[in-house]
């Protein structure tokens, strides 16, 4: 076939408005009669909470303060309805929402936030997982704090290591990351006859409309989301931050309502990548082949579940790496601790394991001496390879092709005449 | 001193939200008067370029430049759902329900021209540059806009639909088909180990991508070098230092992120394989691209100094002790 | 509440003040300048990169009343009449853009380079522009363009 478009270096549609300036971020926004909100966020971990808003309404300029009781269903999330729109009797982690103040200037709304009393009845917080998954840990939802356990059975494991000519072992930790993107959250909603519009940058508009909706109890077709330029995402633009709020705030004031995220709000408002503990054990025989895996990962959602459940799912399903294995054993588990909330994150569970797997395949090759790269070709998918799962990979496998030109680029030659 | 190594992985990525959950993308494609194709879709760009290659598949349907898309993804009230932009599945999920609403118009669009230009089957017809007509015979042939014309205010208006074929892990042995298509990335990547104050530094990389079929060159090599940083940074920067789950880290002042100094050239390989799901045999690469980075970069820290660290990120602090360490064993 | 004067991208303009306000503040809320963002409010990422009387500055560092008097130049300011500017032009051949939030300050430090530098190496162009955090390309591809931006400039140079 002979593609005419496919395959050109055509230029990025969206790349004039950006390099000129023009391109609008929610935060370019501006409307008349525009006001602004502002997010009270916890400052405990864990901690039964009450808040006053009587003296903070009074502040001249302040228009309303909006709380869990005006929210008509206080729940959101992507998987598990776990989050409260606005914290009602309980936080869970340092940065959740307990208050949004809705006021003439930023600097009021500031003003109002510092004024919100709060108080704080501390619980006993949980903050490393593997204390979490004890059965007295504090817990940070209602039941166990285990969330998901994904469980992966292939052949006999401990039979083949038995028979294994060499096994590597190890523990590899990855560290909880931010996306950083550049653009830190904003948004601006306003009223549309009987309709909200809100304007956000998100990685899912039909999905916000949605959350919006449940949130507000109102009819999906009378939540509009207009999605404004996006400053990068990375799966931080998954969740909800505050777009039920800037609707809810919209809906009772009847004014268009904005607010932005200070960087150190950023931080504390949108999930995080899950720092996973993982134990590897792998065994290969004296060939080079690789017989037997078997890996515990155990992932760190912090207080909310958000994609846990599928990020731990795809860290266990690609634990194995690119290889062929014939006898594997996967547990992965997703808790729940008083740490930030963890969630989607460009690689989604695949970003952590390798961290592990291709350790594993270096310290293996240098036990059988044989080169990482010889080593990697021997294992490597291709296509009719199975899958730990037992997926037919039937098409579309060049994983050998890629393996090689990576070799040949940096001139690596093979050395492979020190194997067993 | 300063000690060089090299390291190498690889890894496989499986696209979309898996595990038999219905994973769909709709689209819109529309007529307008002016000639011009305007794809209706719910697709985020978040600055990946989703704009840019959906619109080159649209395009790609109609032979013709993407100048004459117009794209509109930003307004939920006139845009169909195409799922979310994350899972590297907006390129093959939404892609491939752009090309089926683009086709579905198209043969719309050949059925009012055989039926305006007399024909008697669609045969050796043509659609390019914003004309259908007759291969043979290049005269016979009617453009868009009189096609538009044509149809007056019905517009011509048609959808499609994607959804993934994936299904559900069995609960006790994981037995399934999780993710489908799988993408494939391998990274070879040279550092310098300063091991007087245990610094970093890239001196070489070579990312060998699978993309299936590579739809914007480009806008793949970006992906490559901002995936490349974003694993550099995973590798020996980034850490929100957590204390009592409160993030010490929380300002780019203390969570650094790599800067133009600490990025390296990075060689890119694409390696095409058309996948036979895939819009003109493409898989998405936004997130394979990243993933091999740090795991090469440990492994060539093992190369240069002989030390395993197993825990990221790798910053100097931890690498002078496990320094240490080391000398200290020997 | 305090007046003060300064010229943006040409114009000049009188603009009301409060005493805590930053230029980034005077740009974006007051002459509604938006393509000046704001990434982190602390002088660290440089997406409110501006060139003031010649010399780029973060405009979240500048006080508002620290602006009196001085000739600032933003993204809105550096096209010549309907024609992009060399760097801009570069920019988008080379793909230099993904998301776009660091794109405007990133064309400005640029800018502020070549200015001073009309044929910098690209680690003289790394050095430049490593001020500008951008989470998405990996900065190669800028550093192509503003490679090629300086060739188009110095074309234009011999051209005159």
């Amino acid at each position: 076939m002979k593609l005419e478009v496919v395959g050109k270096s055509v230029i990025r549609v969206d790349g004039l408005a950006k390099i000129t300036g023009k391109a609008i971020y929610p935060q370019d926004l501006f409307m008349d009669d525009m006001v602004f909100g502002k997010t009270l966020r916890s400052k405990k971990p864990h901690a039964h909470v009450k808040i006053d808003i009587s003296k903070a309404k009074t502040i001249p300029g302040v228009i309303k303060i909006l709380t869990y009781k005006d929210v008509p269903n206080n729940h959101h999330g992507v998987l598990l309805k776990d989050h409260e729109v606005l914290c009602s009797k309980k936080v869970r982690a340092i940065g959740d929402p307990l208050a949004f103040v809705i006021a003439v200037t930023e600097k009021i709304a500031k003003r109002a936030i510092e004024a919100i009393e709060v108080t704080y009845e501390e619980i006993k917080g949980v903050f490393d997982p593997f204390e979490a998954m004890k059965e007295d840990a504090p817990k940070v939802h209602d039941g166990s704090n285990i969330i998901y356990h994904y469980k992966l059975r292939k052949g006999d494991v401990e039979a083949a290591f038995e028979k294994c000519h060499a096994v590597v072992e190890g523990e590899y930790k990855t560290s909880m990351v931010d996306h950083a993107f550049l653009q830190p959250e904003a948004g601006l909603a306003y009223k549309d006859g009987d309709s909200i519009v809100v304007c956000v940058a998100t990685q899912y508009p039909h999905f916000d409309q949605l959350e919006i909706a449940e949130a507000l109890i109102m009819p999906l077709e009378k939540i509009k989301v207009i999605n404004t330029a996006v400053g990068g995402a990375f799966g931080g633009r998954e969740d909800i931050t505050m777009q039920i709020h800037l609707a809810l705030a919209a809906m009772l004031t009847g004014k268009p309502v904005k607010t932005i995220y200070s960087r150190e709000e950023s931080f504390e408002a949108h999930s995080k990548r899950h720092p996973m503990t993982m134990y590897y054990k792998t065994g290969a025989n004296s060939e080079g082949k690789l017989m037997a895996m078997k890996a515990k990962i155990i992932g760190d959602t912090g207080a909310y579940a958000s994609w846990a459940i599928n990020v731990l799912r795809k860290a266990g399903v690609h634990a194995t790496g690119p290889y062929e294995i014939p006898n594997v054993k996967i547990d992965s588990y997703a808790v729940y601790t008083n740490n930030p909330f963890a969630g989607a994150m460009r690689g989604f569970g695949a970003a952590q394991v390798p961290i592990g797997h291709e350790q594993q395949m270096d310290m293996l090759a240098e036990k059988l001496a044989i080169d990482p790269i010889t080593f990697r070709l021997i294992n490597c998918f291709t296509v009719g390879s199975k899958t730990a799962t037992g997926q037919v990979l039937e098409e579309s496998i060049p994983l050998q092709n890629c393996i090689e030109a990576v070799a040949e680029a940096m001139n690596f030659s093979k050395k492979t005449e020190g194997a067993v | 001193m300063k000690k060089r190594g090299i390291g190498f992985a690889s890894v496989f990525y499986g696209t979309g939200y898996g595990n038999g959950f219905p994973d769909i993308s709709n689209a819109i494609a529309e007529l307008g008067m002016d000639g011009k194709i305007t794809i209706y879709v719910g697709a985020t760009e978040v600055g990946q370029g989703a704009k840019t290659i959906l619109s080159q598949i649209a395009a790609e349907v109609f032979s013709m430049s993407v100048e004459e898309i117009i794209f509109v993804c930003e307004d939920t009230s006139i845009t169909p759902d195409a799922g979310t932009a994350a899972a590297s599945r907006q390129t093959y999920n939404t892609g491939n329900a752009i090309k089926i609403a683009a086709e579905n118009l198209r043969e719309e669009m050949i059925d009012v021209a055989i039926e305006r230009l007399g024909l008697n089957s669609r045969v050796g017809l043509a659609v390019k540059n914003g004309r259908i007509f007759l291969k043979t015979f290049p005269e016979k042939g009617i453009s868009f806009e009189e096609i538009a014309l044509l149809v007056g205010d019905q517009h011509l208006r048609r959808t499609g639909s994607f959804t993934a074929q994936t299904t559900q892990m069995d609960e006790d042995t994981g037995e399934g088909a999780p993710y489908w298509p799988y993408t494939f990335s391998v990274y070879g990547i040279e550092v310098e180990v300063d091991t007087s104050i245990g610094t970093i530094e890239v001196i070489r990389s070579v990312c060998a991508q699978d993309t299936g079929r590579t739809i914007n060159p480009k806008l793949v090599e970006g992906q490559i070098d901002g995936g490349f940083a974003m694993g550099l940074g995973y590798a020996i920067y980034e850490d929100l230092n957590l204390q009592k789950g409160k993030i010490k880290h929380n300002r780019f002042t203390n969570y650094l992120i790599p800067t133009a100094e600490d990025m390296p050239e990075v060689e890119k390989i694409f390696i095409e394989n058309p996948e036979s799901t895939g819009p003109y045999g493409a898989k998405g690469i936004g997130e394979p691209v990243t993933l091999a980075v740090a795991p090469a970069i440990l492994n060539a820290i093992y190369d240069a100094v002989g030390i395993r660290i197993k825990e990221i990120p790798v910053t100097p602090d931890k690498l002078l002790i496990a320094l240490k360490e080391k000398e200290m064993e020997v | 509440m305090k007046v003060i004067q300064l010229k943006v991208n040409g114009g000049v303009y009188k603009v009301d003040i409060e005493e805590d306000m930053r230029l980034l503040d005077v740009l974006r809320d007051k002459l509604r300048l938006t393509g000046t963002k704001e990434g982190c409010g602390e002088g660290e990422c440089g997406a409110c990169t501006v060139i003031m009387d010649g010399v780029s500055v973060n405009a979240c560092m500048v006080m508002a009343f620290q602006a009196e008097g001085k000739e600032i130049i933003t993204i809105e300011g550096i096209q010549r009449k309907d024609e992009l500017h060399p760097i801009q032009r570069a920019f988008l051949e080379e793909g230099a853009v993904q998301c776009g939030f660091c794109t405007p300050g990133m064309i400005l430090s640029a800018k502020a380079l070549l200015d001073r530098n009309p044929s910098p190496s690209r680690k003289e162009i790394r050095e430049g522009i490593s001020g500008n955090l951008c989470r998405c390309t990996g900065y190669n591809q800028i550093i192509t363009s503003v490679e090629k931006a300086s060739q188009y400039l110095r074309r234009e140079e011999e051209e005159k």
